[in-house]
């Protein structure tokens, strides 16, 4: 145990100073207000606006059936209409190319994020919140972009629905239910595809719900990058459609046994490691694998057992006069401005969540009234000790 | 006291440069002779009065030092005191601080280096400056006209709400009387062309930034606000 956290930490140690000086590189090159890795949360957010709204041009012309293309030339279904999107409508393609690639750039950026975080040691403590909802957030999105891949309707998405009904198939007890919920029926009829549709916009608007818990403990989160990086990486997405257009395999042919598909190992990696093992071994691996990353910040695994704890900060009732400049500053929602009691001359208290404080003093630095101290360095240490520097012989 | 052998202090960030291993059982910075490093846990702790009280105890000069703008492991800590010190958030520091005295640097864990030319360069920078000859004197009546000033206002509502007073720390120097007013204004408008706010500015910021060096020593903050807004 702690040999791993010795580990982890030395690691640490060693990546974050790779990032502060590729970082320094970056800011010499982009100036500091543009470096795109300060901005490593806010870029999965611009690509989410982006999936939205080229989605919801998709999402116009999408017809969510599985009638069988063979019946006729004139059938309507998935397929056709995404090949109708692609092929007739004007900027159809392109529309569809940037959804795909989008969806792999927030998969990139995410696991920028990620390991941004993590190399930094921003991940634990008063951060669990974050790190839990993002792990949360990121199993939500392989799952949307799979289900991406199952509204193509072409061979590879037949292939793909097999393979989580027979995965679901093996799962005791909750396997049937989940096939049932999974498939709206106990076969694919164009209920399946429907439901698909639903699952994958559906659970998108979810998303925001999971970034609304994401960012709850975070006053002022970034969300988006500034326009310049934004229309930059627009360009590159469209310079990454026009080289590499999306396009359909066959048309499923419910009666057809595709075997095979080309991988998008971005979204579909798991499929991979179906494919290698039993579907119960890969429950396994995906269960303790979430696990995994849901204990990384919590101590005694990664991170050292003893963690210096935090002392959070204390307002001195006295002196706080109510102007909220601290509950303003705070970085981390930890402070809550509430009445103050009735003999105060002031109308406002200020309050601190203690188990959101990270100690870090910026109420300090706000408080012009010395009315909010950290227990373990106040502001008359601070001042104290500037003085005793200034006494002693120079 | 002679202006060369007063001492420089330095508020720092303690995962800003890494001085770790340079400071003596004192906090007293080898390599930097009259340096003094306080350290705290993130720079956005620094509190304005801090720097005023350290400047009023006599030190020749203050540096600020932060991680780098846009990185700070407690997600705002730096652009905080950054913009306190550019009067662009309450509270500021106030208007009859030497901003030639103070100077602020953001750099990285790993920009000891660089940390130990500037602070070099600040010291040997304040340590010619003339003997500050107005500090002592000015805090003194700076704190008192304040309320007089505000006395055009109905006398119980200036005493009812000192809360005023931190909305808008800006007012009481302003409200200084004129004369001094323009002493002040004086000695803060000379530092530009001493280059003595250009490297307070200089490491820390990039182009982008460059509207907000101005403001330091001018009265209004609004237009710097605005232009550094992203």
């Amino acid at each position: 145990m702690s040999a791993l956290s010795e580990l982890n930490t030395a690691f640490i140690g060693a990546a974050n100073k790779a990032f502060l000086v590729i970082e320094d590189g970056l800011n010499k090159v982009f100036t500091n207000k543009y470096n795109p890795l300060y901005y490593h949360g806010a870029l999965p957010q611009f690509f989410l606006w982006v999936l939205f709204l080229s989605g919801l041009l998709l999402f116009s012309y999408y017809i969510p059936t599985i009638d069988n293309a063979y019946l006729s030339k004139a059938t309507v279904n998935a397929w056709t209409s995404v090949r109708y999107i692609t092929n007739t409508l004007p900027f159809g393609g392109v529309v569809r190319g940037i959804h795909r690639y989008a969806g792999d750039a927030m998969v990139l950026t995410i696991f920028l994020h990620m390991i941004r975080v993590w190399f930094t040691d921003r991940y634990r403590q008063y951060r669990w919140v974050q790190w839990i909802s993002g792990v949360v957030l990121l199993a939500m999105v392989f799952f949307i972009g799979q289900t991406g891949y199952y509204l193509v309707w072409d061979e590879r998405s037949l292939l793909l629905t097999r393979m989580t009904v027979s995965a679901f198939d093996a799962l005791p007890l909750i396997g049937e239910p989940l096939k049932g919920l999974f498939l709206n029926g106990t076969a694919v009829t164009n209920l399946t595809m429907s439901n698909f549709l639903f699952i994958h916009i559906g659970l998108s608007f979810t998303l925001l719900f999971g970034l609304w818990v994401h960012y709850m403990r975070m006053t002022r989160p970034v969300l988006t990058p500034p326009p310049a990086i934004n229309y930059i990486m627009m360009a590159i997405t469209l310079i990454v459609v026009f080289y590499f257009p999306i396009a359909s395999g066959n048309p499923a042919d419910l009666n057809a046994a595709p075997t095979s598909f080309e991988m998008d190992a971005w979204f579909l990696w798991p499929y991979w490691l179906m494919a290698q093992m039993p579907a119960m071994a890969f429950w396994a691996v995906m269960l303790v694998g979430t696990i995994l990353l849901c204990i990384i910040p919590m101590p005694g695994f990664l991170v050292p057992k003893s963690q210096p704890p935090v002392s959070a900060a204390e307002v001195v009732i006295s002196k706080c006069v109510g102007c909220r400049l601290c509950a303003i500053d705070c970085p981390f929602m930890a402070i809550e401005m509430v009445p103050a009691p009735a003999n105060s001359r002031f109308k406002l208290l200020a309050t601190v969540f203690p188990y959101r404080c990270t100690s870090c003093g910026v109420c300090v630095g706000a408080c012009a009234f010395d009315a909010i101290d950290l227990p373990t360095l106040t502001d008359a240490d601070v001042n104290a000790q500037i003085k005793q520097l200034l006494q002693a012989k120079a | 006291m002679a202006n060369e052998e007063k001492k420089v202090i330095t508020l720092l960030c303690e995962r800003a440069a890494d001085l770790h291993n340079l400071l003596d059982a004192d906090g007293n910075l080898q390599g930097v002779p009259g340096m003094s490093v306080v350290k705290l846990p993130c720079s956005g702790m620094v509190q304005p009065l801090m720097v005023e009280g350290a400047l009023k105890a006599g030190a020749a000069g203050v540096l600020v030092c932060g991680c780098q703008i846009g990185d700070c492991f407690y997600r705002e800590g730096n652009k905080m005191i950054r913009e306190r010190l550019l009067g662009m958030r309450p509270p500021g520091l106030k208007k009859t601080v030497d901003r030639r005295r103070v100077l602020a640097v953001w750099l990285s864990r790993v920009q000891v280096k660089k940390f130990m030319a500037d602070a070099s360069d600040f010291v040997a920078y304040v340590r010619g400056l003339e003997a500050p000859v107005v500090e002592p004197a000015k805090p003194v009546p700076a704190a008192k006209p304040a309320p007089a000033a505000k006395s055009a206002e109905p006398a119980e509502k200036a005493a009812e709400k000192p809360a005023a007073a931190v909305v808008k720390p800006e007012d009481k120097p302003a409200a200084v009387k004129p004369a001094e007013a323009d002493k002040v204004k004086e000695v803060v408008d000379a530092a530009p062309k001493a280059e003595a706010v250009k490297p307070a500015e200089k490491p820390a910021v990039s182009p982008a930034e460059k509207p907000a060096d101005k403001p330091v020593a001018d009265t209004g903050s609004g237009d710097t606000a605005k232009s550094d807004d992203k």
